[in-house]
């Protein structure tokens, strides 16, 4: 039984393909400009990757912001449902997984598990991109750096600048009078990663505080958001190897489940 | 009678003809019906109320009529004493996204949609606002108050003054504004609201009460006979329509309802409270993606909604003084709007509207502005997370720019619920 999760989101597209219940198979193409296109992109990415094609999927779940815009998918599922899903399956060394946060390109959320692994409760904060992977990639190239780096340079800063605005636009004039004003650069993105972490940590406040938490999603990879996040919050985050698959795991496995109530 | 608006400073009023604001709310209105309709199983004559809401119809006929049209904003302000004048009475409180946008050009963009499109409509010249003769608004909240004095510039506005809470102290208060209230509508319509003339038309409105009542329990037995945005459809043609033709056409739905098999199978969809700041026609952008998503809207505590034709006016004895002081007492202790100081009115009405409908889930809407509502979410979360109830807020305003993102916060929250 083989089947495929596609999650499209702002940024990304991430596809997971599975057979039983073994990844065999994934890709991630950018989304830009046409979510229809990478998801057809990274799917046959995934299939060349395997020597499969399309015919041989059995079942496709799709989800993220461009989940009805594929024509091949069997059934959409939201992300939050399709995160919990997945994070449940990866698992974590710091014990049974009670709160997930995700911050993704476009929006950045916390959702609360219950015992059982289901979904208790969320926060989605999606109206305006502090604290998103949109906002590090604005802030990224002001400061003509990889956000891929960023993380790594937050961390070698010892006086990080507080960035007092709440709104990207208004952020980024920020950082450009802190560049003006001559601050140091790594205390500047510091200041930026620890903002992120500030308004997750206020979103964790609004679905109850719980220990064992998941961190995933691309901004999981920021060192620094990971850093003052556990500062702030003051326990350990986990972190999965690839955190951007979460949701197209979750998706898929979704598949396998709906698959066996046909 | 004590004048409550000196109106020293007069000013010249802004107006501003917008092309195409009818036609753009006719396509709003119709937006929102190919939605409903979506839905299957509607009642038959529902197409009575649709035309209703449209306006065009109702528009014209009010515009022919020879008396008194007092327009009124929430739900705190007695139609019995209107109606007693031989005048009409018109809520004015808007949806429309349009309005909201005309409005823009002089008022800023952080200041309640709800106001803002109301005054629109005003701005606009345009729709029911333009063929009332005078408006009495409440004081429930800062943008309403300063609503008033903004107004006062194009039309004789009366204010009522609501009371922070609901003790005897306030009750006479507000008892005296009512009273002032009614001197304020005889003098302006020079008719005397005889004792005579109140009793009949407070029987007039208890009677639509008494109707709305059966068709909420009609509901209640069966949640599926009606879509919930139909059954808001049908309370909100009550704040336009003419009141004994609604009457009729109410008398006939519920007629037709009893007579109805359920449409659905029992709990085969996952039944939806929605609370919260008022939604107005045709702001249904978040109903519409709730029952979209197939989850039936069951009950409400909207002050758009079924707060406005619950509360029931009823006198021990037909005097005059004893007939205002049930009036008084119906508008102000049927009322839960956050406008008081302690609501807990309000989270009680929430408490028992889920467990009269056995309610799946909650869906808060905060209008993006309105403070109050705002504020009262964050209690009725934890009470309700202790509960053990799900609730989901949604922060949006009258424009459709986050409809995506709010399919997606809903549809979650239903798959949650379907577990």
């Amino acid at each position: 039984m083989i089947v495929c999760g596609i999650d499209i989101g702002s940024v990304a597209t991430k596809t997971v393909i599975l057979k039983d219940r073994d990844i065999i198979s994934k890709s991630l193409a950018l989304t830009k400009a046409s979510p229809k296109l990478a998801a057809e992109e990274a799917l046959s990415k995934a299939l060349r990757q395997i020597n499969l094609s399309e015919k041989d999927i059995s079942y496709i779940v799709s989800t993220g912001y461009g989940r009805r815009i594929i024509e091949f998918g069997d059934r959409t599922v939201t992300e939050i449902t399709c995160c919990g899903r997945g994070a449940t399956q990866i698992g974590s060394p710091l014990g049974k997984i009670q709160t997930i946060i995700d911050l993704g390109g476009q929006d950045s959320k916390v959702i609360s598990l219950d015992e059982e692994g289901g979904i208790l409760d969320f926060v989605m904060n999606d109206k305006c991109s502090a604290g998103t992977g949109r906002f590090l990639e604005v802030m990224a190239s002001v400061l003509e750096e990889r956000i891929g780096d960023l993380g790594e340079i937050a961390l070698r800063s010892n006086n990080p600048v507080r960035i007092n605005s709440t709104c990207t636009v208004f952020s980024e004039s920020e950082v450009i009078s802190l560049i003006a004003q001559g601050r140091n650069k790594e205390d500047i993105i510091s200041g930026i990663c620890a903002s992120i972490a500030e308004r997750i940590a206020g979103m964790i406040t609004q679905v109850g505080k719980k220990e064992s938490i998941f961190f995933c999603g691309g901004g999981a990879r920021n060192r620094g958001i990971h850093r003052f996040l556990e500062d702030k919050l003051g326990v350990e985050l986990y972190v999965p190897q690839e955190p951007e698959f979460v949701i197209a795991l979750g998706a898929s496995l979704i598949a396998i489940e709906s698959l066996k109530k046909i | 009678m004590k004048e409550i608006l000196e109106r020293r400073y007069t000013l010249t009023p802004f107006k501003k003809e917008i092309k195409g604001l009818k036609d753009a709310f006719r396509r709003a209105s119709l937006r929102n019906l190919d939605s409903m309709r979506k839905r299957g199983f509607r009642p038959k004559n529902i197409s009575y109320y649709e035309e209703v809401i449209l306006g065009e119809k109702r528009y014209e006929e009010l515009k022919g009529f020879s008396g008194r049209i007092i327009g009124y904003f929430c739900t705190f302000i007695p139609q019995e004493l209107i109606y007693a004048a031989r005048a009409i009475p018109i809520r004015l409180c808007s949806g429309f996204y349009d309005t909201v946008l005309v409005c823009e050009e002089i008022l800023a963009k952080d200041i309640c949609p709800l106001v803002k499109s109301s005054f629109g409509f005003k701005i606009s010249a345009s729709s029911y606002f333009e063929l009332c003769d005078a408006v009495i608004l409440p004081t429930p909240c800062d943008p309403k108050k300063k609503l008033i004095e903004i107004l006062s510039d194009y039309l004789p506005v009366w204010v009522l003054k609501i009371p922070q809470d609901k003790t005897s102290s306030s009750k006479e208060i507000w008892l005296e504004e009512i009273k002032s209230l009614k001197e304020r509508i005889e003098d302006f319509t020079k008719t005397k609201l005889t004792r005579q003339r109140l009793e009949e038309t407070i029987k007039l409105i208890h009677k639509r009460q008494t109707l709305f009542r059966q068709l909420y329990e009609i509901r209640r037995a069966n949640p599926y006979l009606m879509g919930g945005r139909d059954f808001l459809l049908v309370i909100q043609t009550s704040f336009y329509d003419d009141i004994e033709r609604w009457i009729d056409k109410t008398e006939e739905l519920c007629k037709q309802l009893s007579k109805e098999k359920t449409h659905f199978k029992t709990d085969e969809k996952i039944k939806i409270l929605v609370t919260g700041s008022p939604i107005i026609w045709p702001n249904f952008k978040l109903l519409n993606i709730i029952e979209d998503l197939g989850a039936e809207i069951v009950c409400d505590d909207l002050c758009s909604g079924t707060q406005s034709l619950y509360n029931l006016v009823e006198p021990d004895e037909p005097t005059t003084d004893v007939m205002l002081g049930a009036i008084a007492d119906g508008y102000l202790l049927s009322s839960v709007c956050p406008c008081f100081i302690e609501n807990n009115d309000r989270i009680d009405r929430v408490l028992n509207l889920i467990e009269e409908f056995r309610v799946g889930g909650v869906i808060y809407h905060s209008l993006r502005l309105c403070q109050l509502y705002e504020i009262e979410s964050h209690r009725l979360r934890l009470i309700l997370k202790e509960k053990k109830i799900p609730m989901l807020t949604i922060h949006t305003d009258y424009s459709q720019e986050d409809t995506e993102q709010i399919k997606t916060r809903v549809e979650a929250f239903l798959e949650m619920l379907k577990r």
